[in-house]
């Protein structure tokens, strides 16, 4: 909960860069063409669908098949409000997309802008189906108009939560059934890797349960599809790129679904009563990459954004103290 | 004809690589994606590093003066999937660079393409702001 005790001095700083106009842009600049295709699905998904590999027990099998490659290309998904579940049982991505336009296509996302590429961007009044407590609000409000500029992604902190599958960076999955745990394996964000207990174990309670960037995670198989539970989340992640924030309060109940050897459906459910006034859940698809493998990727070797990184006071954070 | 077959390879082996562009901390909080620049020189100095490898390039400007840029791309990974080794690019190697410029800091870019003179290969940067070249 320490976070709304930050709230304050960031609502300050926003109002301070706001008024000298430091790192604000709510202007609704085109961003330029040639942004990527935003994981929403399918591109990578080519000829004839193959049936969901299994392990020799019949459970799915989410990871390689025995004698091939392969890895989970996941996407970049930069503002999860575009992947709520919505009254309707669509998310806005979907329903853009049946529209004949593409995550990238025609018409302003979401957020009112680009996700990596800057161009202003709306805040929390623009995304009503987010269910916003006010200081959660007005810390996103503060991440929208300096354009992440706080990412902590961009200390080479890993992801949180579902911003482990919206992080673009190769994952794998391989399951240990005999010893009753399922890793997964993430190149990016910061050469992260998370393990499920599947011994049926309970969360740890009181002072046991230590808050950690990846939380800890409890799984079972609901028919074929793996089902997640995750606490003990710390506060020092985002939910994703464009900054939605989250307190310690974090449960997250994920689930992973092979419907095809080359798609794995991803849900997610969020249920965090210190910064929001409802659950809500987000949905994609993760292409599998038959010829993949995994190569290391250490973000914390040469961080320039961070040795370089300043407040908005334009003081260095990291670097060497003026 | 030669360049055209290579920037198909290029972007055929992009797709099937999905996602290539990395995305470590926030282009827009750093980069201005409304200046573009297109700048030529001589490659000085090369740091294949994560999570940027950066390359820097002596630039001689209008008057004869000569500016060195520092130019952000992608990770080594990312990189590599891109088609680039840790050799493509060296010391003296003439280049032509499309990118974008940074917000605060004068002669520092993001490289989206970079295209080696003595091949004539364009080469996508695996930058964090997209895949292609600026249409």
């Amino acid at each position: 909960m320490q976070q709304r005790a930050l709230v304050v001095g960031v609502m300050i700083a926003a109002l301070l860069a706001a008024f000298t106009g430091v790192g604000v842009r709510w202007s609704s600049a085109q961003a330029p063409a040639g942004q990527r295709a935003d994981g929403a699905g399918g591109r990578n998904i080519a000829g004839s669908a193959e049936p969901t590999p299994r392990l020799a027990d019949g459970t799915p099998n989410l990871g390689r098949v025995a004698g091939e490659k392969g890895v989970w290309n996941v996407p970049y998904i930069t503002n999860m409000a575009e992947r709520i579940v919505e009254a309707d049982g669509t998310t806005l991505i979907e329903r853009r997309q049946s529209q004949g336009r593409g995550a990238r296509g025609a018409g302003a996302p979401l957020g009112g802008g680009e996700g990596t590429t800057g161009g202003g961007r709306g805040g929390a009044k623009s995304e009503p189906q987010v269910p916003f407590q006010p200081w959660a609000a007005a810390v996103y409000d503060y991440n929208s108009a300096n354009e992440s500029k706080y990412d902590p992604e961009g200390y080479c902190l890993p992801p949180g939560g579902p911003r482990m599958m919206a992080t673009p960076y190769p994952m794998e999955i391989i399951q240990l059934p005999e010893q009753k745990r399922i890793f997964m394996v993430f190149e990016g964000a910061t050469h992260i890797w998370r393990e499920i207990y599947m011994d049926g174990r309970p969360h740890p309670s009181g002072d046991d349960l230590n808050p950690t960037y990846l939380g800890h995670s409890v799984g079972r198989w609901d028919g074929d599809t793996l089902v997640v539970d995750v606490v003990g989340f710390n506060e020092q992640t985002w939910i994703d790129y464009y900054g939605h924030p989250h307190t310690d309060l974090l449960h997250v109940v994920e689930k992973f679904a092979r419907p095809t050897k080359q798609q794995l459906r991803y849900e997610a459910t969020l249920d965090d009563p210190g910064a929001y006034t409802k659950p809500f859940s987000v949905r994609w698809t993760i292409p599998w990459n038959a010829t993949g493998e995994l190569t290391e990727y250490i973000c914390q070797e040469n961080n320039k954004y961070l040795q370089e990184l300043t407040d908005d006071f334009g003081k260095p954070i990291f670097g060497r103290k003026q | 004809m030669r360049t055209k077959c290579a920037v198909l390879v290029a972007a055929v082996g992009l797709i099937g690589a999905g996602a290539t562009a990395i995305a470590h901390h926030s282009f827009a909080a750093e980069f201005d994606a409304r200046q573009p620049i297109n700048l030529k020189g001589t490659v000085t100095k090369v740091e294949w590093m994560n999570p940027h490898t950066y390359f820097y390039v002596d630039v001689t400007e209008a008057n004869g003066s000569v500016t060195n840029w520092g130019l952000e791309m992608g990770s080594p990974n990312g990189l590599m999937r891109a088609g680039w080794t840790r050799n493509t690019l060296k010391v003296g190697d003439i280049v032509t660079v499309e990118g974008t410029r940074a917000k605060l800091k004068p002669h520092i870019g993001n490289a989206r393409v970079v295209t080696l003179a003595a091949t004539g290969k364009r080469l996508f940067a695996a930058s964090s702001q997209g895949d292609t070249a600026p249409r």
